[in-house]
């Protein structure tokens, strides 16, 4: 016998929205909040804030380590973060040294960043940073366990053979100002992972004698949040939120109470650097407005099975 | 983008087809979408094999192996001296080929050899590696449950200084111990306000804020080992978690004590909060990297690019 199709209730349409509609909805809203760019109020998570502190706490002219571990996939969060750490490391005259340890094609996209970043400042008539002289570039390093363990023993022997552009020629990146006092690992202020993978499991547990700071995916964030409540971690940045606290931090500085306007945590003032707010802050209302969407969606889809429970008990 | 190359305008351009190529899996699984997916693949795969020469191969074997050449004219910037090979960095070839051999039945146990090494070396570093990543760990999850200080619930921004931390600041800025006292109780120090606050104290603002980050360093210690009511009830949560957690993976007998029971099942409700937290998490990052390629797109690639050089013309005036 030949079913007879009924026609759809409320209830069903509303608990069958066609997917690609929802997916039109989701760019279009998206795209729009792009072009709204407002700045939104934001409070410091502590581990965003711990973050800004050690960050705010090295000395002028001291070097860090900067493990550029992510690529295009996840430009959204990971480039904001760079960009972020790099604006405050130029500002603050900061040496820092780069590489990464899980895909060979980072190291590139790091090295895009850094040059957009270059042209910015440039633009604003603020002093370039050099190749050589204010950071270096250590490329790819293979077998993550390996290089870990190698750093963390002798970092000097780990990092033999490469070289950097020196004005007289590719030389020994040990011979540039970056790296001339640098002995030992522990000769490091501050390392900071810039990871969308588990690396950080092995950074954790292969170079223990130097501070770390994450700075990582959504994804990776309740894992990697774990370090940073034990003491591992210094501060970790999660996600597009975190690139935001990070940015309204460099714009405003934090403060205990926050009623001045400044970023609300930490237990000693840090005043603002300015300038600050950018990737992060302008991806920001977009998010509100997909995740908005998203629990709209919920509420229908809910809403129309009670409707169609009710429907069929009656 | 530069705009007087036509370069960065194509490479753009290929990328948001990219990009459009990609997302047309939304729609359904076609040609186009399969074009762009190899392509992407392809992509991925040649320059991790390049990089692979260039940034490992070549210069931590193949040149330590053969030696390097002198390169340019001696005394110039761009000389480079010559470095001697070192033929027994050979021997790690055949070590490393050996490894294929996990494909022939005859010579598997040759696979063996590279693969021992390898897996000898990691045991070896696994206590050490295991202890320095969970050690810190299982020490910060003993924490307090009992609150020591009873004037706050919450977690105040400041505490008192003690006696003895007021006289010594005060001695080393050489004013009484009163006026260190009303400084620390000020919380918000902003720069704009730091001039009149100074003067409400007749002091310079240096000098103010000197004693305002003296006073904080002194009180922070207080402040951290203080436990608030707050924090304890956070603590007896966190442990409530662990315990509850790791009693639900007790599966080499049988629950049949009701309390074990209980936290059996309250660990499995946790987990799932966990879970739900996790997916939350994983879903405002796919959502953000659509966000960025819709900025992109529309942002970088139309409105900084497309609409400029629509705008100069041909000409480029």
């Amino acid at each position: 016998m030949a079913q007879v199709d009924r026609p759809k209730t409320l209830a069903d349409k509303l608990m069958s929205v066609p997917r690609l509609a929802l997916y039109i909805t989701l760019m279009v809203v998206t795209t729009v909040m792009l072009f709204v760019n407002r700045p939104l109020p934001v409070k410091g998570s502590p581990s965003s804030v711990g973050a800004f502190s050690a960050l705010m706490g090295l000395n002028e002219g001291t070097t860090i380590i900067i493990q550029s571990d992510w690529t295009t996939s996840t430009r959204g969060e990971n480039a904001g973060q760079l960009e972020a750490l790099v604006r405050l490391c130029m500002k603050r005259n900061i040496k820092f040294v780069f590489y990464s340890m899980v895909d060979p094609q980072a190291p590139q996209v790091a090295r895009d960043v850094i040059m957009r970043i270059n042209l910015e400042r440039a633009g604003r008539g603020e002093r370039e940073y050099r190749l050589w002289d204010d950071y270096l570039d250590l490329g790819y390093f293979p077998n993550a366990e390996g290089t870990a363990n190698a750093m963390a023993s002798n970092v000097r022997e780990a990092w033999r053979g490469r070289t950097g552009p020196s004005p007289d020629g590719p030389r020994d990146v040990f011979q540039s100002p970056v790296l001339a006092h640098i002995r030992r690992i522990e000769d490091f202020p501050l390392m900071v992972i810039i990871h969308a993978s588990a690396i950080i499991n092995t950074v954790i547990e292969r170079i223990p004698n130097v501070a770390k700071l994450s700075m990582c995916t959504g994804v990776q964030g309740p894992e990697t949040l774990i370090y940073f409540a034990s003491g591992q971690l210094v501060g970790v940045s999660v996600g597009l939120n975190g690139v935001v606290e990070l940015e309204a931090m460099i714009e405003l500085g934090t403060h205990p109470d926050g009623d001045d306007g400044r970023v609300r945590g930490g237990s000693t003032p840090i005043d603002g650097l300015g300038d600050g707010y950018a990737r992060g802050m302008r991806y920001y209302l977009s998010l509100h407005a997909a995740m908005f969407l998203m629990i709209l969606a919920v509420i229908i889809g809910n809403i129309g099975m009670v409707m169609a429970r009710k429907a069929g008990g009656r | 983008v530069n705009l007087d190359s036509p370069y960065p305008l194509i490479k753009l351009t290929i990328a948001v087809i990219a990009t459009f190529g990609l997302y047309s899996i939304l729609y359904r699984e076609t040609k186009f979408y399969r074009l762009f997916e190899h392509i992407f693949l392809g992509l991925a795969a040649g320059w991790a094999v390049v990089a692979l020469w260039t940034a490992v191969l070549k210069e931590l074997w193949w040149d330590r192996m053969i030696g390097v050449a002198a390169e340019g004219t001696p005394g110039t910037p761009d000389f480079q001296e010559a470095q001697p090979g070192h033929w027994l960095w050979a021997i790690l070839l055949p070590v490393g080929l050996m490894g294929y051999f996990v494909f022939s039945r005859k010579h598997n146990w040759m696979s063996r050899i590279p693969i021992g090494i390898i897996l000898g070396l990691w045991s070896g570093q696994q206590v050490q590696v295991w202890w320095t990543r969970y050690g810190p760990q299982i020490g910060n999850s003993l924490r307090p449950v009992i609150p020591t200080a009873w004037d706050s619930v919450l977690v105040p921004a400041r505490v008192p200084l003690t006696e003895a931390q007021a006289s010594a600041i005060a001695a080393a800025q050489n004013v009484s111990p009163d006026v260190v006292n009303q400084i620390n109780q000020i919380s918000a120090t902003p720069p704009e306000a730091r001039e009149a606050l100074a003067t409400q104290f007749g002091m310079t603002a240096d000098q103010f804020i000197a004693i305002h980050t003296a006073a904080t360093g002194a009180m922070r210690p207080t402040l951290l080992n203080n436990v608030y009511p707050v924090e304890a009830i956070t603590n007896i949560i966190f442990i409530v978690t662990i315990v509850s957690v790791l009693s639900y993976f007790l599966f080499s007998f049988e629950i049949r004590n009701r309390l074990l029971g209980g936290m059996t099942v309250l660990g499995r409700w946790l987990l799932m909060v966990g879970f739900g937290a996790i997916f939350g998490s994983t879903v405002m990052t796919r959502f953000t990297l659509l966000i960025d390629r819709m900025s992109f797109v529309w942002l970088e690639w139309l409105r900084d690019t497309i609409i400029p050089a629509i705008t100069r013309g041909p000409g480029g005036g």
